[in-house]
C-alpha cells in the first residue's frame, strides 16, 4: 500500500473536514444590526415558542413595520433547547440582535455579565412603565436598574383534559384551590384507571421552587444565596418517588423529555393525565389537545406558593447600534393596545394593566382561557419569588440532569439531593 | 541574484549539481504556495489553540474580560464534576463500541464489493450514500424519530411482540442507537479498504490456492497481514473522529446528553458548558484535555502498530 495513496486520502478527509468547518465559521460572522441605505434602520429581534406565540409576534412586528416605514425588522424564532445556546454563541462571536427574548434563569446572567443595555435612561422617554406592576418590573431589575422589560404575566398551573378526568371517574380540582392529600388521591386515581394522573414534576427546580415556597423558604435568598439544604429536596423528591411508583405521575421515559415544550409535554403525547406548567404555555396547550383547561396548584400551610412572574422578558443587547430605535420596539411590545390586542396571552397577561384590561374585554379563542384562569386564581397567587442570580441557569440544567438519574434508578433521592446542592453552591459561587 | 541564473541557463542544463541562487528561489516560490495554508493554520488553527490554552487558565464567561484562575478549571474537573466524569465515561464507551463495529462492517463490506460483479458501481454508491449524509442534522433527525417512543423501530418490534418503548428515552438504550447511526456510516473506512484491498497481489493468492489455503485461512495468513497498514490507518482516523463526535447525541438528545446523561459525550458536555452555562474557561480546558487524551491514545496506537501492522517488503 502506497503512503502516497494515504496522504491523498488524508488531504481528501482533511478537505472534508475544511469544508465542514467553514460554513460554520462563516455562521458566526453574520453582521449585526446596521443602520441601512438611505436612513433605514434594520432591527434584528429573537425569540423562542410555540407556534401560536410566533405567529401572534409576527403579526405584531408587521404593525411597527407599518407605523415606522424606516425600520426593517429581522425576526429569528427558534424552538427553546437551542435557543439560548445559539443566542451566546452570536453574542459572543459578536453578531448579536438588537432584541432578544430572556427567560427568567438566564436573566441573572445576562444582566450582570454586561450583555443587556441598562434601560434605566431610556425609561420615561421612550420606554414607558408607569402601566406595569412594579412587582413584575422588578423582576427585569439588577441593583435597581432596569435590565429588561416584561413581556407577559404568568403564574403556575395544573392543566388537564376534562374530557378524559370523567371518562376515568375522577372530579375535576375545585377551582378554589385543593390540597397536596385531595391532590395525590386524584392522581393516584388516575393512575388506577390508565395513564398515569400527571407529569412527573420533579425535573424543573420552577416547580420545587412552589413547593419550597409552602414550606415558607425558597430557591434563593435575596443576596443571591442558595435558600434551600440537601434535605428540602430529599424530601420533595421522596414524595414523588412515591408517587411514581404507584403511578400518580408519569414514567422515567415521559419525564426525562420534559422540558416546557408541546412537542416533548407527556401530557400532550398522552403519557400523563395532566401536567405542571406556567399558564402563558396555556394557549400552545390548547391549541395542541383542545379542550385542555387549567387548575390552581395544591397548597400546604395554606399557602399555594403560586406567585406572579414574567413570561419573558425583552431586553436590548449591549452591542445593539440602534438601541434607541429598539427601546421603541420593546415598548410597543409592551405598551401599544393594537400589539397587546394582537399577542393576545402568547406571553402569558399583558404586562401593561390598561392593555390588560382592554384586552381582556375582546379577548377569545384560547387567549380567554389564560385571562379566566388568571382572575379565577388571582387571590391564589399570593408568593413573591426572587430574581434567580447568576449560575441560576447551570443549576437549573444540573438539576434536571441529576433527577434523570434519581428516576431512571442510577442514584439515590439522597445522593442526588446532596449533588444538587453541592454543584449549586459551586455555581454560586464562582 | 536572479538575473544571473536567468542569464546562464545553459550551464544549468548542464551541471547537475544544484546551484544556491535557484534552490532559493524555489524555495520563496515554494512558500509563496504554501502561504494561503500557512496563514490559514495561523490565523485559523494554532491561533485560536493557544488562545484557547489560555482561556482554559480563566474564569471567560464569553462576554466579559477573563481573569486568571491558574489550575481551578482543571482542578474542578478532575475533584468535583460529577457530569464530567459521566459525560467521559459515555464519550470512552461509545468510542470503543462504535470503532470496532464499524471497521468490522466496512470491512466485510469491501469484502463483498471487492468480488468483481455485476452493477458493482452501483452497490458501492450505496453502501457509501449513508456517509455522505452522515455528519448531517437531516440523518440525526430521522434517527430521533426512528428510535423515538411509538417510533418506527418500537412499532416494528412491537408487532412482533417485543416491547422496548422509545430507544431515546431509555438510558440503557439510548446510546446503542447513537452507535449504530456512528456504524451505519461505514463508508468512508470501506472505501479505503476497498482500495487496499486492490493492492493486495494476486499472486499471493494464487500461492496460497497452490499450497491448498482455504477462503478462511487465506483470508487470515494473506488479506489480513496485507491489510494492516490500512486497518492502522482507518482505526487512527476512526478513534480520533469518534472522541469528537458531537451532532448526533446533540440532535437526538435535543441538546441534553439525556436521558440520564447516556448520551452525554464528552463534547456535548463541553458545549453545555461554553453556551449554556457560561463556563468558556472550564470548556477550554475541557478541550485540551481531550486533546490530550486523543494524542496519548494515537501515539499509543502507533506505538503498538510496530507489532502487528505488517508492510509489505518488510520481511521478504
Amino acid at each position: 500500500m502506497g503512503i502516497q495513496q494515504l496522504s491523498r486520502l488524508r488531504v481528501v478527509a482533511l478537505g472534508a473536514v475544511a469544508a465542514a468547518v467553514v460554513p460554520l465559521a462563516a455562521c458566526g460572522g453574520g453582521s449585526g444590526s446596521s443602520a441601512g441605505n438611505g436612513g433605514k434602520t434594520t432591527l434584528r429581534l429573537v425569540w423562542w415558542g410555540n407556534e401560536d406565540r410566533a405567529k401572534a409576534t409576527k403579526s405584531a412586528i408587521e404593525l411597527f413595520q407599518k407605523k415606522h416605514p424606516n425600520v426593517t425588522v429581522q425576526t429569528e424564532f427558534s424552538a427553546y433547547d437551542a435557543y439560548f445556546q445559539k443566542l451566546s454563541t452570536q453574542l459572543a462571536g459578536g453578531g448579536a440582535p438588537d432584541i432578544v427574548q430572556i427567560d427568567r434563569p438566564n436573566f441573572g446572567d445576562y444582566a450582570r455579565r454586561h450583555v443587556l443595555k441598562d434601560l434605566t435612561p431610556y425609561v420615561g422617554k421612550t420606554i414607558h412603565t408607569n402601566d406595569i406592576d412594579p412587582k413584575l418590573l422588578a423582576a427585569g431589575k439588577v441593583q435597581g436598574q432596569l435590565y429588561a422589560l416584561p413581556g407577559g404575566q404568568l403564574t403556575q398551573s395544573l392543566v388537564y383534559d376534562p374530557a378524559a378526568w370523567k371518562k376515568a371517574g375522577v372530579n375535576p380540582p375545585p377551582a378554589s384551590g385543593w390540597t397536596w392529600d385531595e391532590f395525590t388521591a386524584t392522581m393516584k386515581k388516575l393512575g388506577a384507571s390508565g395513564t398515569p394522573g400527571t407529569t412527573d414534576f420533579g425535573w424543573a427546580i420552577d416547580w420545587f421552587e412552589v413547593w419550597l415556597a409552602q414550606q415558607g423558604k425558597q430557591t434563593y435568598t435575596p443576596d443571591g444565596k442558595l435558600g434551600f439544604t440537601e434535605a428540602d429536596l430529599a424530601q420533595f423528591w421522596g414524595t414523588l418517588a412515591d408517587l411514581r411508583k404507584s403511578k400518580a405521575v408519569s414514567a422515567p421515559s415521559a419525564t426525562t423529555k420534559m422540558d416546557g415544550s408541546m412537542p416533548n409535554s407527556a401530557y400532550v403525547n398522552g403519557q400523563a393525565a395532566s401536567e405542571i406548567n406556567y399558564d402563558s404555555s396555556l394557549t400552545a396547550y390548547i391549541t395542541a389537545k383542545p379542550g385542555t383547561a387549567a387548575a390552581p396548584l395544591p397548597s400546604a400551610n395554606g399557602k399555594t406558593g403560586m406567585s406572579a412572574l414574567p413570561t419573558v422578558t425583552w431586553g436590548l443587547t449591549n452591542r445593539s447600534k440602534n438601541a434607541d430605535v429598539a427601546a421603541q420596539l420593546i415598548d410597543f411590545l409592551v405598551n401599544d393596545p393594537e400589539a397587546g390586542k394582537i399577542l393576545g396571552a402568547t406571553r402569558g397577561l399583558p404586562p401593561n394593566q390598561s392593555v390588560r384590561q382592554s384586552v381582556a374585554g375582546s379577548v377569545s379563542g384560547p387567549s380567554k382561557a389564560v385571562f379566566d384562569y388568571e382572575s379565577s386564581v388571582a387571590s391564589l397567587v399570593t408568593t413573591e419569588a426572587p430574581v434567580w442570580p447568576v449560575g441560576s441557569a447551570e443549576i437549573k440544567r444540573n438539576f434536571q440532569q441529576v433527577y434523570d438519574d434519581v428516576i431512571f434508578g442510577k442514584t439515590s433521592v439522597q445522593a442526588g439531593a446532596k449533588r444538587v446542592v453541592d454543584d449549586a453552591h459551586q455555581s454560586l459561587g464562582g | 541574484m536572479s538575473t544571473q541564473t536567468v542569464a546562464q541557463p545553459s550551464v544549468e542544463s548542464r551541471s547537475p549539481a544544484p546551484p544556491a541562487p535557484k534552490s532559493r528561489r524555489t524555495e520563496r516560490s515554494a512558500y509563496l504556495f504554501l502561504a494561503p495554508w500557512l496563514v490559514g493554520a495561523l490565523v485559523l488553527t494554532i491561533g485560536p489553540m493557544l488562545a484557547s490554552l489560555f482561556l482554559s487558565f480563566t474564569d471567560y464567561d464569553l462576554f466579559t474580560s477573563p481573569h486568571w484562575v491558574g489550575l481551578a478549571n482543571y482542578r474542578q474537573m478532575f475533584t468535583a464534576d460529577q457530569s464530567f466524569r459521566s459525560s467521559a465515561a459515555v464519550t470512552g464507551k461509545f468510542v470503543l463500541l462504535s470503532v470496532p463495529l464499524k471497521l468490522a462492517l466496512a470491512l466485510a463490506v469491501a469484502l463483498l464489493l471487492n468480488r468483481p460483479r455485476r452493477g458493482q458501481g452501483i452497490y458501492r454508491s450505496l453502501f457509501y450514500a449513508p456517509s455522505l449524509l452522515g455528519a448531517s442534522v437531516a440523518v440525526a433527525l430521522v434517527w430521533r424519530v426512528l428510535f423515538s417512543d411509538k417510533g418506527t423501530v418500537d412499532r416494528l418490534l412491537s408487532a412482533v411482540g417485543i416491547h422496548t418503548g422509545g430507544w431515546i428515552s431509555n438510558p440503557d438504550y439510548a446510546l446503542l442507537t447513537l452507535v449504530a447511526l456512528a456504524v451505519w456510516q461505514f463508508g468512508a473506512p470501506m472505501v479505503i479498504f476497498l482500495a487496499g484491498l486492490k493492492q493486495i497481489p494476486r499472486d499471493l493468492y494464487d500461492a496460497a490456492a497452490v499450497d491448498g489455503a482455504g477462503r478462511i485461512r487465506t483470508f487470515w495468513s494473506v488479506t489480513v497481514p496485507m491489510l494492516t497498514p490500512v486497518l492502522f490507518f482507518n482505526l487512527v482516523l476512526e478513534s480520533i473522529h469518534a472522541f469528537q463526535s458531537f451532532t448526533s447525541a446533540f440532535i437526538v438528545s435535543g441538546g441534553r446528553g439525556g436521558p440520564s446523561d447516556s448520551t452525554l459525550f464528552y463534547t456535548l458536555y463541553l458545549y453545555q458548558r461554553g453556551f449554556a452555562d457560561f463556563r468558556m474557561g472550564y470548556a477550554a480546558a475541557m478541550a485540551w484535555v481531550l486533546l490530550v487524551v486523543i494524542a496519548v491514545l494515537t501515539a499509543l496506537i502507533f506505538r503498538s502498530s510496530r507489532s502487528w501492522v505488517h508492510y509489505a517488503g518488510d520481511d521478504q
